[in-house]
């Protein structure tokens, strides 16, 4: 394989005669740019500008827009239901992003690192395609089955307890205020798990194998090579599966809609509903253009953040 | 690896030029057929609901007194239809003839955006206002400001809906417990399950159950002109006079004394229905979109009634049959409207398991559907036809279910229930 | 203890773990064979009585299950060999060409998923009228391609962004050019990466509601979710039917992740090349 690539590369320049060097332009990388570039532009930003103009109007989506200037955003502000419902979107960073992170990367060297060593990549490979069905299956599907399997009576959960001689720890997963949030964290991590399990086995592969055996040759445990070599070869994987994850988890909506549609009672509210009910429920079009505006506000500030963060590591891993 | 190189290339280049193809197409036909050679139509009712098998039979029909006019029926969902109308009938994509739910914020909406048919003029000429009660029409007709009750007609509907109490005789004989008749008898009956450990009532506390049976408890102490002042807007509604109140405490007593389990509070209708139909749950009050399924699935010995003590309950015309503004066919379309409400086809309904709003009572053969449509004629002649809850204000629904599920778990006392969904009724209705 | 016994317990505890994976989908499995009446008499989670497949013949050609499917495979090829295609253009320029402002750049990229899709809903709408393209499945596989390369484009940049300085100098040194080297030697290198992009960007597609919900109105175009949702009515649903074809729904795509996750193995350790 090593061969083939410089084969590769020596074939390209064959043809080309050996004269002086061009002085090498950064600025000819960003012609590469230039195909996203308009299509962003024709997808996203013109969208995203006629969408905050609308939100200075009172409009149902039909018929002409009314100027209403800031009395949408005003009228947010003073929202307390929307603001509260920040305060869920935090459990379900937790449930997003940490958890099946944390999770995704310790999977993923055991079905990389052990399973595929000692038992072969076909086990490697079904283990992986097992965990990363529930991704496959669509959310609407994945919560009516849910919704089977935490019902209080009846439900499979419930009934393996009862049947484990755990009777005494069923519950209204679903039902009741104080525990529905965190069954919905559950079923998150379910989904979630292989998103970051594929990315990070994936990246496993570009680890140097000899780096693994140099430290085995050391005495080096499976934590201590997963510590000190995995890790720190997949950051930038670690990087931006976490920045999606949370990305994710603050605009989440349909699953939490398939499970409790927000309840009960409010308990399990998310910012992305209160968006997509004003849309199309109440088809206030107006206020919810408002409130899309300043979620992707939130989270492209937030994203910077994790972006600015991460290419200062990168800058720091190249010095 | 240049073979997998070239196998990617291939593949690339196949699924680009299919698509391209494909696209090319399957693109809207424009401006195509406004020669009165097809019908458009468009509706979201299953092909073995009771108004599935009627519009089936009523295209059939059509066809025969149409030769050579080509229907395109195409079959919807919901969902779709309810999200996007507004938009497909500002395109150029719109259909002749289309079912919509009917109400102000949907119906009435797209009537004051000048999106529908004014149909006032075909009604009258072929007679469909007489054919229908006053209750039904009452959601067919809005004003300019897209309130039902008044004004010019925009749609027909075919059948109609309301809500009932169904028994599972087998369970209350099991139980040695007497049917109801009265609304004491139907407390002591429930009162008497629970004693024996069985949960009366099924319940949906994460959709439309709940809130209706709270409801329904504040109807049977309230009259029309209440109704109206709540759906109509001719008055002010004030959730804390006596009607609200009895109904927002009783169901909170009920919830207390086990007739509702508080464990539904996260329940969906589809397994409130299933219950009943296992045979779980002996008592389930809801709406005649059950019965036909009821009549195949339920294996055991059941029964319908209206709610005891009560003159209201909720219930409405059906879906309508609306002729978007940019229709090209219409009269196409309003001769489909005729032949659906012809008595061949309102009968069929009749027999399938629904509603019709215009059949020949004789004519409905199965005994069930007697009980049904008779039952509704009872209501509709009593103008018991009082709506629901949920229509006054767009996205009072989620405020509804939202608001009951606190109240089944206690976390708000009656009171302050009836202090939020108040707020968000001022927030939302059209000032008076 | 030997080792090779040790190791029996890890793999037995991972594959317990998997088996909770998958129970759900089982669920679906059990649901889709059973007949209506079946499944309201003794509740979802209860074993069939034999198999029921008249539901599902049925909802297929009341459908047009086929055409649903090609349209899906159709739309969701598209966009996951598009949107490969443009993250690997954005990509290379971020990552290895290390462009002034990157951080904005890639803030840019991806915006197009911080954006909540239902504030996408009304402009893509109206900006596709203008131009012809509503009800079109081209408008469709257009805003994806852009949506998924956005995350496309994050991943490979950042991946990229570790890419070994000396292979790209030795290429240029033996005279290639920017567009060489990324296609003989950046691709083939990044090619588990890549294959990530393709399997994800098939399988959101494949699952995508809303926005073809909104833009594909003519049943001839609609996906296999819009129509799932043909399905929930406005106060019942179908829920074997539901399961059925849910069922029928997901193996395309788990035939494409299948088929593509031999890709995600397949790639070259870039510090062998060395």
């Amino acid at each position: 394989m090593t061969v083939t690539v410089e084969r590769g590369a020596r074939a390209v320049g064959k043809h080309q005669d050996a004269g002086p060097r061009r002085p090498r332009t950064r600025d000819s990388y960003a012609l590469f740019l230039l195909p996203g570039i308009l299509a962003f532009t024709a997808i996203i930003i013109v969208p995203f500008l006629m969408n905050t103009g609308v939100s200075f109007t009172d409009w149902q989506g039909i018929g002409s827009p009314k100027w209403t200037g800031l009395a949408n955003y005003r009228e947010l502000m003073d929202d307390s239901e929307f603001w509260a419902s920040f305060r869920h979107s935090l459990f379900m960073v937790v449930a997003m992003a940490a958890v099946p992170t944390v999770t995704g990367l310790v999977l993923a060297a055991a079905l990389f690192d052990y399973i595929g060593k000692h038992f072969g990549s076909k086990w490697a490979a079904v283990l992986r395609a097992c965990f990363y069905l529930p991704q496959v299956l669509p959310i609407a599907v994945a919560g009516i089955v849910w919704s089977w399997i935490l019902a209080p009576d009846n439900g499979s959960l419930n009934e393996l307890l009862k049947a484990v001689g755990l009777g005494s720890w069923q519950q209204d997963w679903l039902g009741d205020p104080g525990i529905a949030l965190y069954s919905v964290m559950g079923v998150m991590v379910w989904v979630q798990i292989g998103f970051p399990l594929v990315v990070f086995m994936a990246g496993l592969q570009r680890v140097d194998p000899q780096l693994y055996e140099a430290a085995e040759l050391d005495g080096a445990g499976w934590w201590r090579r997963f510590w000190h070599i995995t890790l720190p070869q997949i950051r930038p994987e670690i990087y931006v599966v976490l920045t999606w994850c949370t990305i994710a988890a603050l605009k989440v909506f349909g699953a939490v809609y398939v499970l409790t549609k927000g309840g009960p009672g409010g308990a399990t509210d998310v910012p992305s509903y209160f968006s997509f009910s004003t849309f199309f429920e109440k088809t206030q079009v107006g206020y919810g253009a408002a409130i899309s505006t300043v979620l992707t506000v939130i989270i492209l500030a937030l994203s910077l953040v994790f972006l600015k963060l991460q290419t200062r590591a990168e800058e720091g891993d190249r010095t | 690896m240049l073979t997998a190189r070239r196998r990617v290339m291939t593949v690339t280049a196949a699924i680009l030029g299919g698509s391209l193809l494909l696209t090319s197409c399957g693109g809207s036909d424009g401006g195509s057929s406004s020669d009165a050679k097809t019908l458009k139509l468009w509706h979201y009712e299953g092909p073995d609901s009771a108004m599935g098998v009627a519009w089936n039979e009523a295209i059939k029909e059509f066809k025969a007194k149409h030769p050579g006019v080509e229907v395109k029926f195409e079959e919807k969902g919901f969902d779709q239809i309810q999200k996007t109308a507004p938009m497909i009938l500002n395109s150029s994509d719109t259909p002749d003839l289309m079912e919509y739910n009917k109400g102000n914020a949907t119906a009435g909406a797209l009537s004051k955006q000048g999106l529908l048919t004014d149909l006032t003029a075909e009604v009258t000429k072929r007679g469909w206002d007489k054919k229908l009660s006053a209750g039904v029409r009452t959601t067919s007709v809005y004003d300019t400001n897209g309130v039902m009750g008044s004004g010019k007609w925009y749609g027909v509907p075919n059948y109609a809906e309301y809500t009932m109490v169904f028994y599972n005789k087998d369970l209350f004989k099991k139980y040695g417990i007497a049917e109801p008749k009265t609304f004491d008898e139907l407390t002591a009956a429930m009162g008497a399950f629970v004693k024996k450990g069985v949960t009366p009532l099924a319940n949906a506390g994460a959709e439309y159950m709940a809130q209706q049976y709270l409801y329904q408890l504040a109807l049977s102490r309230a009259d029309r002109s209440w109704v109206d002042k709540y759906e109509l807007y001719k008055g002010k509604t004030d959730f804390h006079d006596a009607a609200w109140t009895y109904g927002a405490t009783t169901f909170a007593d009920w919830v207390k004394k086990g007739y509702i389990s508080k464990k539904s509070t996260g329940t969906k209708a589809e397994d409130a229905g299933v219950s009943f139909i296992q045979g779980k749950a002996p008592i389930l009050f809801s709406g005649s979109w059950w019965y036909g399924r009821f009549q195949t699935e339920a294996k055991f010995d059941w029964d319908s009634s209206l709610w005891p003590g009560s003159d209201l309950t909720l219930g409405s015309g059906g879906n309508l049959w609306v002729v978007p503004k940019n229709a090209k066919n219409k009269d196409l379309a309003y001769d489909f409207i005729d032949i659906t409400m012809s008595k061949k086809i309102q009968n069929l309904l009749g027999n399938k398991g629904g509603i019709p709003v215009a059949a020949d009572t004789s004519a409905i053969t199965d005994p069930k559907s007697k009980k049904l449509i008779s039952d509704f004629n009872a209501l509709s002649q009593k103008d018991g036809l009082a709506f629901y809850p949920d229509w006054p204000v767009t996205g009072f629904y989620d405020v509804l279910v939202s608001e009951t599920q606190k109240l089944m778990t206690g976390s708000e006392k009656p009171d302050g229930y009836l202090d939020a969904v108040q707020q968000a009724y001022d927030k939302g209705a059209p000032k008076q | 203890m030997t080792a090779a016994l040790r190791r029996y317990p890890v793999l037995i505890a991972l594959c317990i773990a998997a088996l909770f994976m998958v129970v759900p989908f089982l669920i679906v499995a059990v649901n889709a064979v059973k007949s209506p009446a079946e499944y309201s008499r003794n509740g979802p989670l209860s074993l069939p009585d034999g198999l029921y497949l008249d539901g599902l013949k049925d909802f297929w050609q009341r459908v047009d299950y086929g055409q649903k499917l090609v349209n899906s495979v159709l739309i969701s090829g598209s966009v996951a060999v598009l949107a490969a295609i443009l993250s690997v253009l954005n990509a290379y320029a971020i990552g290895i060409g290390r462009i002034r402002g990157r951080t904005w750049v890639l803030a840019f990229f991806v915006l197009a998923n911080m954006l909540p899709q239902e504030a996408l809903v009304y402009p893509i709408y109206y900006l596709s009228k203008q131009v012809g393209l509503y009800d079109t499945r081209l408008s469709v596989v257009i805003v994806f391609t852009v949506i998924q390369a956005a995350f496309g484009t994050y991943l490979l940049s950042s991946v990229l962004g570790q890419f070994p300085r000396e292979i790209i100098e030795a290429a240029r040194i033996d005279g290639a050019n920017k567009w060489q080297v990324l296609w003989r030697i950046v691709v083939p290198v990044s090619r588990p990466t890549i294959g990530v992009l393709l399997v994800f960007f098939f399988i959101w597609t494949w699952n995508e509601f809303l926005l073809p919900l909104v833009m594909l109105i003519s049943n001839d175009n609609q996906t296999v979710s819009v129509a799932l949702g043909v399905l929930q009515g406005q106060r019942l649903m179908d829920a074997t039917m539901t399961n059925a074809a849910a069922l029928l729904g997901v193996l395309p795509a788990v035939v494409f992740f299948l088929v593509f996750q031999r890709t995600l193995t397949r790639g070259i350790a870039v510090g062998a090349v060395k």
